[in-house]
């Protein structure tokens, strides 16, 4: 800053403390804001750091994988491979996951050959000092890290209890894992090392693996090739990688979405700066007319706010980022959870806080706050000195400009339409469009407000006399700052509806979805890994038990498992259900034969997440790895589905034992007899089911439940973002009304100079904020249905593929009229008080 | 362009002059056009001061405001030395302001966020005084006025005749060719006016300074060197001062 303009920013730098409220509401206005995206990108880091450090723990050195076509894979292969193919390089790998008792996470439980383990996984190979004798007993035996078992209080020779699909063992605890560093420390601590044979047991995988670790050197394509000629059909060499790539693509509209949504509450936090600055400056038009009459320039006016500004962004950047740190730290729980019901296990112990994340949080809050300064501090700057001098200039400048605003306010609604049907546009031309359809809303605003004044003012007339219409009027007056003010409640108060309404759309869809698809009376599953996959198997035995009780009168099943497609690695479902399914499941597209054919013909369906996402549709082909080699199937159906974001491919149970050697069943539709009563028949089936294994048996009422529990819980994070979008709404409503009312102080003074009492002042300043808030709230409904519309039928489609009811809930918006008039109220409480209190001499004396 | 209106301005100290032709400014009220400078003619010598009278809205503060380069005419030429007004964009008549102009308001207009001092600092630093040169003038122009020990008060803690007095000094203190008073003793008791008005002939005389005084309060007329009445748009010299004063 030049020396010349010390005194400039002197001058600045007293006006904001002369107005601490101001300056603390506008420096927690960019500080919230800051701080929802620190925290979003903190927790999504830390949840792929966890993800790809127990990736890289668990695939260790291995460059590829053989993997079969189902999830398993026939270990006599693990020889052909290191005898015919002669690999050496290879390992025998059987995983899955585990609940340890004592611990309220899973683990991924990793069996291994330690004799074969050396190139591949330092920790669990006999180098790393594995007593053979003791690891491959015959009995349950396996390893974790040492901080875990203090995590536990358990020692060498302790048991662990831990359960697999809802099944109980015991694993006795023969060595602790030892950990190099720090980083291979949090990469272990949630893995159960296993003997091979005893994951098999665990996972009822006699002579099975998962998967087969292999070391090729770099190009080694000829020798892929000849170990495919002694592999059987359906099983093949991957890039060992391939997995973190799908998992990317899984997450990354999750991801995207709580961004943007994070980003929502920056771009609310950016109003409100808007509005603060505007205030700031308008407060300071005469002090600016004098500058300029003394000679300061345009440029030095702008610069001097500008670095205001910059001030501002500075110490809310800083308290943001703190901010944003502490509220990861319970983020991240519900990022996990969110992560775990939907996509994959995954186990999030600390945050990772990385500069780029904390380099994004401090450019977006600098970057936020001067963009939002920008266009206040350069009306200041451009106003001239002769009109700068007194407020009616400026009041009779918006005034005549509420039309020319309107047209460019409808202009850019309909640039933020004209972007959705932009070719190709993804989710992120989606958030463009918002921001148009934002920024064009809020310049109409003043317009409506002066059509809305119009009816107000014979309304509160009638109920409050003068004051009631003094009330209204002086909304309209002062209509260059009480329009910010409003339009920047607009925004958040509408942020808050979008989110709302889109939430309430998802639910009430997936409410109605589960009413239809949940069909059966009874529904038994064992307890999985991830809440929305059917990942464990029934126990045979027990599935015939539960079909044979006296009173069920018929029965489906659902057999689910990742199969890799020429489309990545999917989900495919197999059901039993026969012509009947076509009541259960809803189909979008689809032939009226599919239920007849679709047991005894090569076709499938898929849901309508899975056509999205991979651009497929009715007379597409899938091909698919079976174990009888790569077989395609024809899509004859979509069906809707609000189960799985990553989406489902359904074939009939009969068409898939012929392709698949698996007879494991997933999950069992139980119907009972007309006269048997549905509570009493669960209460019947898990007597039966005790001792064998530990499943869930629910009545459709109580899977209805169930489902939406999880729903709800994989929203958390989404209302949690909207609750705190509430709360900067809530700052700055607060801070502009608080700013607006204080400033009106001499106002005030001289109507309490000619007789206006006390209690009449109240009367005033809180009608006049009542009206603002009556204002606001009846201006952000249209604009939140707007932002609901362009979420639920754009965003959400872009980023998932589903179909969506569009749902408005009254009470979603009587919340939102609520929150804007109780937080105008509030605002009106402190300028009430303070001015009643006040002696107007004070607010009349001459500066 | 700040190298150019240093050399004017070192031309100007010696032939300081204003120099005002066929000045034609109007304002637009509604549908109606109204001309509150009508082809106006003014020249001013240096170290002189002019009084201009006038009823409200007869076009005083509209004419102080051209001279001043804050406002632009519609039509005619503004000459202030060697500097023609019309021929500077914005910013450079914003730099030959700070540097040539002192003002001082009716309502005194002083920064309310900075103290005494620093409102008398503001011309001398953005004129680019060092802080020692810009720290000594202010305060021997406060001792001036007699505010030499109110230096750190605020605005808001002074009285009006107290404001005005920093006015004056704000005005002087970066030694400006012209001073432009609008209305100075219009906010004031008489008697006060009256000092107020005292010290600004003494100190605009002691330090050869040209002035421009606007108001509508005859009694000003008595330390003038031209007393000129602005009607209808255009300047008309007023001869008999008795008559204007009633003394």
């Amino acid at each position: 800053m030049n020396k010349n303009t010390n005194l400039l920013w002197l001058s600045s730098l007293r006006f904001l403390l002369r107005h601490p409220w101001h300056f603390a509401l506008s420096i927690l206005g960019v500080a919230l804001g800051v701080a929802v995206v620190v925290s979003i990108d903190i927790s999504n880091n830390s949840a792929k750091t966890a993800f790809s450090l127990s990736t890289e723990a668990v695939t260790g050195k291995a460059t590829h994988q053989i993997k079969g076509a189902a999830e398993d894979l026939d270990d006599d292969i693990y020889t052909d491979v290191r005898i015919k193919a002669g690999i050496r390089k290879s390992a025998p790998v059987v995983e899955g996951y585990a609940r340890v008792e004592g611990v309220n996470r899973m683990f991924q439980v990793l069996g291994v050959d330690p004799i074969a383990e050396a190139p591949f996984r330092d920790y669990a190979s006999q180098e790393a000092g594995i007593e053979l004798s003791e690891f491959i007993s015959g009995k349950n035996t396996g390893m974790i890290t040492e901080t875990v078992a203090q995590e536990l209080s358990t020692e060498i020779g302790d048991s662990l209890d831990i359960s697999v699909g809802g099944r109980s063992f015991n694993i006795q605890l023969v060595g602790v894992i030892e950990t190099k560093d720090d980083r291979s420390e949090k990469a272990l601590q949630s893995l159960l090392v296993v003997d091979v044979n005893t994951a098999q047991r665990l996972f009822d995988m006699k002579g099975e693996l998962s998967r087969i670790d292999l070391i090729l050197p770099e190009n080694s394509d000829d020798k892929i090739q000849q170990l495919q000629s002694v592999l059987p059909d359906g099983v093949d060499v991957i890039r060992s990688d391939s997995r973190t790539e799908t998992v990317a693509q899984m997450t990354r509209a999750f991801e995207f979405n709580l961004q943007a949504l994070s980003l929502l509450a920056l771009l609310v936090g950016m109003f409100l700066i808007y509005n603060t600055m505007t205030f700031s400056v308008v407060q300071r038009r005469p002090i600016i007319g004098r500058m300029r009459a003394l000679g300061v320039t345009k440029n030095e006016i702008l610069f001097v706010i500008l670095k205001e500004a910059l001030l501002i962004g500075i110490l809310g950047t800083l308290i943001g980022i703190a901010a944003g740190i502490v509220l990861a730290q319970g983020l991240v729980k519900l990022v996990t959870q969110s992560i775990n019901d939907l996509y994959f296990v995954l186990s999030v112990q600390e945050l990772t806080i990385d500069a780029p994340a904390l380099i994004k949080g401090i450019l977006l809050g600098l970057g936020a706050t001067l963009l939002a300064s920008f266009w206040p501090a350069r009306e200041a700057s451009q106003a001239e000195v002769t009109t700068v001098l007194k407020r009616s200039s400026s009041e009779s400048k918006i005034t005549s400009r509420i039309y020319k605003l309107a047209g460019f306010g409808l202009a850019g609604g309909l640039t933020g339409f004209g972007i959705l049907y932009i070719p190709g546009g993804g989710i992120a031309a989606g958030y463009t469009s918002l921001l148009f359809m934002i920024i064009g809303f809020s310049l109409i605003i003043p317009l409506m407000m002066v059509g809305l004044a119009k009816l107000f003012r014979p309304v509160f007339g009638t109920f409050n006399g003068l004051i009631g219409k003094m009330s209204v009027q002086g909304v309209i007056t002062e209509l260059s700052r009480t329009s910010v003010a409003i339009a920047s409640l607009v925004v958040a108060v509408a942020a808050t509806v979008g989110v709302g309404v889109m939430v309430d759309s998802f639910r009430t869809t997936v409410v109605s979805w589960l009413e239809a698809q949940l069909e059966a009376d009874i529904y038994v599953q064992p307890p999985s890994s991830v809440s929305r996959f059917a990942d464990a198997t029934l126990v045979p035995e027990l599935s015939t038990l539960l079909k044979g009780t006296e009173g069920i009168a018929e029965s489906h099943t659902v057999r689910s498992i990742d199969v890799r497609t020429n489309l990545g690695d999917d989900n495919l479902v197999a059901i039993n259900q026969g012509a009947t399914a076509r009541n259960t499941y809803q189909l979008k597209e689809g032939s009226e034969d599919f239920w007849q054919r679709y047991s005894s013909e090569d076709i499938l369906m898929v849901s309508e997440v899975y056509a999205y996402r991979n651009a497929v549709g009715l007379g597409d082909s899938i091909f698919v790895q079976t174990d009888e080699g790569r077989r395609g199937f024809e899509i004859r159906a979509i069906n809707f589905d609000y189960a799985s974001d990553i989406g489902t491919i359904t074939m009939s149970r009969q068409v898939y034992n012929q392709y698949f050697d698996d007879e494991a069943i997933s999950g069992l539709a139980l119907y009972v007899e007309d006269d048997v009563v549905v509570d009493e028949m669960v209460e019947q089936l898990r007597a039966k089911s005790a001792g064998i294994q530990d499943i869930f048996i629910r009545s459709n009422k109580g899977l209805r439940e169930a489902s939406i529990e999880i729903f709800d819980r994989t929203f958390t994070v989404t209302v949690v973002l909207r609750i705190l979008a509430i709360i900067v709404a809530f700052i700055g409503v607060l801070s502009a009304l608080m700013a607006l009312q204080l400033e009106r102080s001499r106002e005030l003074a001289v109507l309490r100079a000619n007789g206006m009492t006390p209690g009449q002042l109240w009367n005033y300043v809180i009608n006049q904020t009542g009206v603002m808030g009556i204002m606001a709230g009846i201006f952000s409904v249209p604009l939140g249905l707007l932002m609901a519309y362009v979420l639920v039928y754009v965003i959400n489609l872009r980023s998932f593929g589903w179909t969506l009811q569009f749902m408005i809930s009254a009470e979603v918006l009587i919340q939102a009229v609520f929150l804007a008039v109780v937080a105008a109220l509030l605002a009106g409480l402190y300028p009430s008080w303070k001015m009643a209190k006040a002696n107007p001499a004070d607010a009349l004396r001459n500066e | 362009m700040v190298d150019a209106i240093k050399i004017q301005n070192n031309r100007m100290k010696k032939s300081s002059h204003i120099y005002l032709k066929n000045l034609t400014k109007e304002y637009q009220e509604g549908e109606k056009t109204r001309k509150v400078l009508d082809q106006l003619n003014l020249n001013v010598a240096e170290g002189e001061m002019i009084v201009l009278l006038g009823r409200s809205g007869s076009g005083k503060s509209t004419l102080l405001n051209l001279v001043s380069g804050i406002d632009k005419p519609d039509a005619g030429e503004i000459k202030i030395g060697d500097t023609n007004l019309g021929e500077l964009n914005e910013k450079d008549r914003t730099l030959f302001r700070r540097k040539n102009i002192g003002f001082i308001f009716q309502s005194f207009n002083l920064i309310s966020t900075l103290t005494a001092k620093e409102n008398v600092l503001l011309p001398l630093k953005l004129k680019g005084d060092t802080d020692e040169e810009a720290g000594q003038k202010a305060d021997t122009f406060l001792k001036e006025v007699g505010l030499g020990d109110r230096g750190d008060s605020y605005p808001d803690r002074l009285s009006g005749g107290e404001q005005q007095r920093v006015a004056i000094a704000r005005a002087l203190a970066h030694a400006p060719m012209l001073i432009l008073a609008d209305e100075p003793t219009g906010n004031l008791d008489y008697e006060t006016g009256a000092t107020i008005l005292d010290m600004l002939n003494k100190l605009v005389r002691e330090n050869n300074r040209t002035i421009i005084l606007a108001t509508h309060d005859r009694d000003i007329c008595k330390i003038a060197d031209r007393v000129l009445e602005i009607r209808g748009g255009t300047l008309s010299p007023v001869e008999d001062l008795s008559e204007m004063t009633g003394s």
